[in-house]
């Protein structure tokens, strides 16, 4: 048994493991970065850390997050570098068992993304790998 | 890993490193007692560690050294070639087993037994020694880095995580501190308040400053290695060098010498295979037999500067230029333009190889181009100079700091940017003939002085706004020799920023050096200057650099100045060819006369210019200055120094006794001016003869306190507009309508620089008006 955030994207709930999450933040001014991929949103001042903020959707290419007034992120960090994962909504933090094989007809961005599932009562919720969020649609470039 | 193996590992990593230079040394001359002693001493204290570690490999190896270097303290048998070679090939074992017993690896057994019986008096031959040699050399292995400090005394082992995370918790201390300080100055303060702030403010840069050394580390760690790798690739190679190592005790961040290790390493290869000729060809060339491979590090302000010099066949930059065009990097029209300097800055383009034979010990020859990249990446520069058949030097700038950059803040398209202050050559607006804008082909390009440079305008560059329309330019060096100007909205701060590294997708782009939170909290992308350039495509095609600025920089060597403290505290420098000398005077022989101050020098009352009020106190320090003809005392503090300046000067806009600013070192110098200096004092004091000057607005206060003096200093007399003279005017001045009934040619002064076409002269314009007075006054008469 472990702890699993459950988080809402466009209209899916992921889980992400509660041991690669650093915080939840809400984040309200996001400053821009021209010239980057369209998956990050910008950068995050919290405290006295920059964070790199991605969009969560646009990294699953479903669209974009509505950047307008205080969003929720989740914090966490890749290759000792530190992201906000700009999420619609945190719904909970439940406990569930080991993750089960993923569905076989997934869409090809949820593929990437999705390393199992995980039950929680009657439902199957899709568990996604933080890494992948940050990638983003294209691979990062060798 | 138990600590007792950890200590061993670590203890011996040391005294390797030490020891590298000592065995070099010692085989050069093997009858050293102290050197063998302290190879011996090595040898025995591994030899004894491993006996309870448990280390039997290790204990064989260091056993049969130990026996061998008895026998040569005991003289019972003669320190040779083949000896010293064995000896050193086993040292290296012992080095490459503790790296492995680190790394929970382990090494093939065979070869030891061969090391061991290399040892062996006779039981060897020539050729066996060389190819123990070979083995080496293949492995040519870099020691690895060791812990900060060096000192034999009182010193510490750190994890290096827990230096870092010093680091990182200092940096965000500095983020505090300047967070609390904004808050400060927006919200209001007590004078308590302010005091308290001020102590933790000086608490915190000293902590800051003592956490930045423990990340420094001697530069000695690089160049330790260097004697070996010498001696073994000039062996290999056939060659005799001497090398000559200067500035070990030059310190860097950590981070920072590992960045250079493999750059260094590479030119120092290539020095040796490329760059210094074989015994042979170099007597031919009446060079002595053995070439001199020199380098030296040193600090220069904020950077550190390492140079790598040999007197090797050099390159010859006609040769580099033609393979560049022949390889297609160039066209025959862009080499026809270049000058020496950018043919030889070719040899950093990828792709150009003019090393003749490809050789197992240097590779091709094209590794320059990720020299430079790697050099550049961590903000510094590479610099070449050649002469065809004399030699080559390699100049590596590196900053001193990784995380805390000086850096200006600028703005386009209503987002801020922060540019490190190591890239910015000057910052010009775009007015008048000096400095034009043009759009040519459809792109901007700069001319500066008739120095044509490349524009990116930051705005559209970003896709920040539609049209390009710097207000400014911010003149960066990419590296390389290359410059562009950056066309910004505006320049905000001059700070130190704590800058952290970017994320990956961010670097991506290619365009960033990473990030930071300066006072204001928001975050900010630092500009990494030669990747905008890559970017934008900013190619050696547009930067054409004029000639003459260069022909004229290598015929006008350089500026002797004096540089100075001045009464103001501002460090400033005076063309030492000005200064006759410097005199101590007593305080009270100053003696203010006509609102002036001056000086008994030699006999005569000399004008006295000070730059803040005089010190109280005994004696006064002056500069004695002199044209030839006037002569002028200027106040200082204190002579710091004599100085070659090499800089272009910046002028200031208004004239004063500040010419305007060269950059020293990194440091800004305000030069004085010495005509202005010169201008101002009395020169000839009005008599009654001398031509006399109406000034008409008798009540602006302006007139009475500026311009009077200012006529007066010129030699005119003065009379204001309403006083009765009976003397004839010889001239009027006015900012307005010349008073009635005076039959005297006018000068008109208005109040603002450009010009309304009524041959109105500005009212500062202090030249204009003087002209304009002496071809009236000689008009006149």
């Amino acid at each position: 048994m472990a702890l699993y955030l459950i988080a809402r994207i466009a209209d899916e709930m992921i889980a992400l493991p509660a041991t690669e999450i650093g915080s939840v933040v809400e984040v309200d001014q996001i400053a821009a970065v021209p010239r980057v991929a369209r998956h990050i949103a910008g950068l995050f001042a919290l405290r006295s850390r920059v964070l790199t903020v991605i969009d969560t959707r646009a990294s699953l290419e479903l669209g974009t997050i509505d950047r307008a007034g205080e969003k929720t992120a989740i914090v966490v960090e890749c290759e000792s570098h530190s992201y906000a994962l700009l999420v619609d909504e945190v719904e909970d933090v439940i406990e569930a068992g080991e993750p089960e094989p993923c569905p076989a007809l997934l869409a090809a961005s949820w593929r990437r993304a999705a390393k199992g599932t995980i039950r929680h009562g009657e439902n199957a919720i899709l568990l996604v790998d933080p890494a992948a969020l940050v990638a983003g649609p294209e691979p990062l470039a060798a | 890993m138990d600590d007792l193996l950890t200590d061993f590992i670590a203890e011996t990593r040391e005294t390797l490193e030490a020891l590298a230079g000592e065995i070099v040394a010692w085989e050069a001359d093997p009858e050293d007692r102290t050197r063998l002693d302290a190879i011996f001493r090595f040898v025995h204290t591994v030899k004894g560690s491993c006996g309870f570690l448990d280390l039997p490999r290790l204990q064989r190896l260091s056993h049969s050294a130990e026996d061998v270097l008895a026998e040569v303290r005991s003289g019972t048998r003669a320190p040779d070639a083949a000896l010293v070679s064995a000896v050193l090939a086993i040292i290296d074992r012992i080095g490459e087993l503790t790296d492995a017993l680190e790394a929970n690896e382990t090494l093939p057994e065979g070869e030891d037994e061969f090391l061991i019986a290399a040892l062996v008096q006779g039981n060897h031959t020539a050729s066996d020694a060389v190819d123990a040699d070979q083995a080496v050399v293949a492995k040519i292995n870099v020691l690895p880095a060791t812990p900060p400090t060096r000192a034999v005394s009182r010193s510490i082992r750190l994890p290096v995580e827990l230096l870092d995370r010093m680091m990182a918790g200092v940096s965000d201390m500095v983020l505090a501190r300047n967070e609390l300080s904004r808050l400060l100055r927006t919200g209001g303060t007590t004078s308590a308040v302010d005091v308290a702030f001020e102590r933790l403010s000086l608490c915190v840069g000293e902590m800051r400053d003592s956490i930045t050394r423990t990340r420094m580390s001697r530069i000695d760690t690089l160049f330790s290695v260097l004697p070996r790798m010498v001696r073994d690739l000039t062996a290999e190679l056939g060659k005799s060098v001497k090398l000559e190592v200067d500035g070990g005790d030059v310190e860097l961040d950590r981070e920072m010498i590992e960045m250079i290790r493999d750059p260094l390493t590479h030119i120092v290869r290539n020095a040796l295979d490329h760059g210094i000729e074989k015994p042979e060809e170099r007597r031919k060339a009446g060079k002595p037999e053995t070439g001199r491979l020199r380098i030296g590090a040193r600090q220069s302000a904020n950077q550190i500067l390492i140079e790598v010099i040999d007197d090797g066949r050099g390159i010859d930059a006609e040769r580099v230029v033609r393979k560049a065009v022949t390889a297609g990097l160039v066209s025959s029209e862009q080499a026809a333009t270049m000058n020496w300097s950018h043919k030889l800055n070719l040899i950093f383009e990828p792709g150009l190889s003019t090393a003749d034979q490809v050789t197992g010990v240097s590779g091709r020859g094209v590794g320059m181009d990720v020299v430079r990249a790697n050099i550049e990446r961590i903000g510094g520069t590479v610099d070449i100079d050649s002469t065809p058949g004399q030699g080559l030097r390699l100049s590596l700038r590196v900053p001193l700091t990784l995380t805390i950059i000086p850096a200006l803040t600028v703005s386009a398209g209503g987002t801020h940017f922060a540019i490190p202050r190591s890239a910015i050559d000057e910052l010009v607006r775009p007015k008048g003939d000096q400095v034009r804008i043009e759009r040519i082909g459809g792109e901007l390009v700069a001319f500066i002085r008739g120095v044509r440079l490349p524009v990116v305008d930051l705005g559209r560059f970003m896709g920040l706004a539609e049209e390009a329309n710097p207000a400014l330019l911010v003149v960066l060096r990419a590296g390389g020799g290359e410059r562009y100007a950056l066309g910004v909205e505006a320049v905000h701060d001059h700070e130190e920023l704590v800058v952290k590294p970017a994320a990956p997708a961010l670097m991506a782009s290619g365009v960033y050096a990473g990030t930071t939170l300066p006072d204001n909290s928001r975050p900010m992308l630092l500009l990494d200057v030669a990747g905008i350039a890559a970017v934008a495509s900013v190619g050696l095609a547009q930067s054409v650099v004029d000639e003459k600025p260069a022909a004229r920089r290598k015929a006008e060597a350089t500026l002797p100045t004096l540089l100075f403290r001045d009464l103001d505290g501002v460090t400033r420098g005076v063309r030492l060819a000005l200064v006759e000398r410097i005199e101590d005077v007593p305080a009270d022989s100053v003696v203010v006369t006509g609102g002036s101050q001056m000086l008994p020098l030699q006999g005569r009352l000399t004008t006295l210019h000070a730059a803040a009020a005089l010190p109280k106190g005994q004696r006064l320090r002056v500069l004695r200055l002199s044209d030839g003809e006037a002569a002028l005392a200027y106040a200082i503090d204190q002579v710091i120094d004599v100085i070659e300046l090499r800089g272009e000067l910046t002028p200031t806009p208004v004239a004063g006794p500040v010419a305007g600013v060269v950059l020293h070192d990194g440091a800004p110098i305000e030069m004085l001016d010495p005509y202005w200096l010169f201008t101002s004092v009395m020169v000839a004091p009005a008599n009654d003869d001398s031509p006399l000057c109406l000034v008409a607005d008798s009540h602006d206060p302006w007139a009475r306190e500026v311009l009077a003096p200012l006529l007066g200093a010129a030699g005119y007399r003065v009379h204001f507009a309403g006083e009765p003279t009976d003397d004839p005017i010889s001239v009027v001045v006015t900012t307005g309508s010349a008073p009635e009934g005076i039959d005297a040619p006018v000068v008109r002064l208005r109040g603002t620089p450009e010009g309304s076409g009524d041959q109105s002269i500005y009212r500062y314009d202090r030249d204009g008006l003087l002209r304009a007075l002496r071809q009236h006054v000689a008009g006149g008469k």
